[in-house]
């Protein structure tokens, strides 16, 4: 059995998604058996590489979508939402 | 112009001669990494390379990891960040892609992908992408130094055989300078005009160059066979013997065309009528005095000091400066020296002063206005020309000004420096204080400038860049950046008229004195004295000696009234074409073209 789930989330941190969140992003990711990608004004990356990440230059105001396919599909986004609503644990 | 074949690059005839030679390709940007198109039956030993250069700079880096306090915090993070990009697919797959497919050798291919991922952050609006850029060629670093460890001797100037083409993005003068000692036999360069560094370096070390050859660096590697030929500005690679033979052949004649005009050197400079135009020479290194004086220069008409201010974190001494200056004096003494005081800032930086960063450097902290923000180094070089002074004629020469104010604000600091020189009792002499005319206001402004300055100097590099809003180092405009565009030459008769009215004398110092086809509008406008790289001294001896100056005034006054560079350059080149041609094929056969560009015969 397989779900797709997908959601827009907002980057609240100052500094954009820089490699550290991005890490956190990748490493949660990892963790779910589903195929995850993130994508921002048509460009896709997977949600398990840092670079292509790094790559979608998330700044502050972006409205990313997160999208899972997989029999983890809903956790795995809900995960990933946690993690950009909590600055991916930065102050700001 | 026709399309590129995909043995030749195109790029600017920056410094002429042809040079047959091996290429040594220099990544400056970085570390030096070899570049080499590796062999089919190589790829799998390199990719195997690639792989154990990866895993060893992840070991490295989780152990570091591993000593860190579990407390560390954002710092493990930036490391565990690292870690997951050597396992990323994006650099591994890519890198191994273009070992297998490009046939490039692994470092070459690496530093390949990592330029690639950072042209996207390159592109990013926000400067957030610095820091990711920073991330990741901090992680290609790690590897390729990996890499390197093992092979760093594999390829070095001096394991090639035979005379070295030295490919680069962009070279400093120092770096030009520095590698000219090597057996380097010419240069050829990514980006740069031909009044970049390098290429006035390489005309000064008589060595051919090739600027503005696009992807020049990625599409030839260190061994590659090449020809560059530096009076058509054209790159041949991999030629065939024949081509190579006929390259040596031009080559050979533009030695003979070259010592063939030096025999002139001893005579002075004037025009077929016998109007005499002084003919002076740009130097930046304190040698090429020397030089200058062989080619038949009457003095330096401008010494570039701001060479003594970079890689150095403290500016020179007026000790050092004065003796740098006083070597120069006495090498061209009884001719004149004109001095230009400092001209950093703009695309000039030196470790010794602190700039602002600058939205805008060419219209920033630069020149004059430097030197006026820092008047105890100012006043150090003042005094240093000063003394100079006592042993030689001297002239001091201040760039950028665009007010009577800064005129008046540099004069006060020379007041000063005389009389601190005078209360320390050293030795010195008084020295005629001129200025650079090279921004639009100073154009403006001329007849009032002129009542205060002891001479001008156009500079046209400037003036071109000023007046007509361009760029030059912008390979996107840098090509309506022309000398013989109405505006600048009105702005020209317009200084030289200021000059005439207060009986001071001017001249021209910028790359435009050197174009043989500006001579005769420059003849015609009156200006009194042309100061080139000493290389070129020459040619615009030859190219003087061929012109009436009755026909350049009636050219002067034609161009005067032309609405564009078009006109002027089909008419100059119908009316002097002949007498100059070839003098500017370096001996060769050239033709003009119907509109008016100057056309060198075209070779397989």
């Amino acid at each position: 059995m397989s779900d797709v789930v997908s959601e827009i989330f907002e980057v609240l941190n100052e500094r954009g998604l820089h490699a550290r969140p991005m890490t956190r992003l990748v490493q949660t990711a990892s963790r779910f058996q589903s195929e995850m990608s993130v994508e921002r004004d048509g460009q896709v990356a997977n949600a398990k590489s840092v670079m292509g990440l790094l790559m979608l230059c998330c700044h502050k105001g972006a409205r990313v979508t997160v999208r899972a396919e997989g029999p983890d599909a809903g956790a795995a986004v809900t995960a990933i939402g946690e993690l950009f609503k909590s600055r991916f644990g930065e102050s700001a | 112009m026709s399309e590129p074949s995909p043995g030749r690059l195109l790029g600017i005839a920056a410094s002429p001669g042809v040079a047959v030679g091996t290429a040594f390709v220099v990544d400056r940007r970085k570390v030096a990494i070899p570049r080499r198109h590796i062999e089919a039956r190589e790829v799998d030993a390199e990719v195997a390379r690639l792989r154990g250069a990866m895993s060893a700079a992840r070991a490295q880096l989780s152990a570091v990891r591993d000593k860190l306090a579990p407390d560390a915090g954002e710092h493990s993070l930036i490391l565990e960040a690292h870690l997951l990009m050597l396992d990323d697919t994006l650099l591994t797959e890519q890198t191994e892609r273009a070992i297998r497919v490009e046939k490039m050798n692994a470092e070459w291919a690496l530093r390949q992908t990592v330029e690639n991922i950072k042209e996207v952050f390159d592109r990013a609006d926000q400067d957030y992408f610095r820091e990711r850029r920073s991330d990741v060629d901090f992680v290609g670093e790690r590897v390729l130094r990996q890499l390197l460890g093992a092979s760093s001797e594999i390829v070095k100037p001096l394991d090639l055989s035979g005379p070295v083409v030295l490919i680069a993005h962009e070279l400093s003068p120092a770096d030009t300078a520095a590698l000219a000692r090597a057996d380097v036999s010419a240069f050829v360069t990514d980006v740069g005009t031909s009044t970049s560094h390098t290429a006035i370096m390489a005309r000064a070390l008589s060595l051919p160059a090739v600027v503005g050859a696009p992807d020049a660096t990625r599409r030839i590697a260190t061994g590659d066979r090449l020809i560059v030929d530096g009076l058509r500005g054209v790159v041949m690679l991999q030629p065939d013997d024949d081509a190579v033979y006929q390259a040596q052949l031009r080559g050979e004649r533009y030695i003979a065309f070259v010592r063939a005009l030096q025999c002139n050197r001893a005579r002075p400079a004037e025009t077929l009528c016998g109007h005499p135009i002084r003919l002076r020479a740009n130097i930046e290194l304190p040698a090429e005095a020397a030089v200058a004086i062989d080619h038949g220069a009457d003095g330096i008409g401008l010494y570039r000091t701001e060479f003594l201010y970079v890689d150095r974190s403290e500016p020179p001494s007026e000790d050092e400066q004065f003796e740098t200056f006083r070597r120069i004096v006495e090498t061209m003494a009884p001719r004149t020296v004109t001095l230009r005081t400092f001209d950093l800032g703009g695309d000039k930086f030196s470790t010794a002063f602190r700039f602002p960063r600058e939205m805008n450097p060419a219209l920033g902290l630069r020149a004059v206005r430097l030197a006026l923000r820092e008047r105890e180094v100012f006043r150090a070089q003042l005094r240093a020309m000063l003394r100079a002074a006592a042993y030689g004629p001297v002239r001091v020469m201040v760039p950028m000004i665009s007010a009577v104010d800064e005129l008046r604000a540099v004069k006060a600091e020379l007041d000063l420096a005389r009389s601190e020189l005078e209360a320390s009792g050293k030795v010195y002499a008084d020295v005629p204080l001129g200025i650079m005319v090279e921004t639009p206001s100073a154009v403006m402004m001329a007849d009032l400038l002129a009542r205060e300055a002891a001479f001008f100097s156009i500079g046209t590099n400037d003036l071109i860049q000023y007046s007509l809003a361009i760029d030059r180092g912008n390979e996107h405009v840098a090509h309506l950046a022309r000398s013989l565009d109405p505006a600048i030459l009105r702005s020209i008769a317009r200084v030289v008229d200021a000059a005439r009215s207060a009986g001071i004398p001017c001249a021209l110092c910028g790359a435009m004195a050197g174009q043989l086809m500006c001579l005769p509008a420059l003849v015609g406008l009156g200006v009194d004295e042309l100061s080139v790289e000493p290389a070129a001294v020459p040619e615009v001896k030859a190219a003087l000696g061929r012109l009436s100056r009755a026909a350049c005034q009636a050219l002067a006054a034609e161009v005067l009234a032309m609405p564009g560079a078009d006109e002027v350059e089909c008419h100059v080149a119908s009316l002097f074409g002949p007498v100059l041609r070839d003098l500017l094929a370096g001996g060769e056969a050239g033709q003009f073209s119907e509109t008016g560009s100057f056309v060198l015969p075209e070779y397989g």
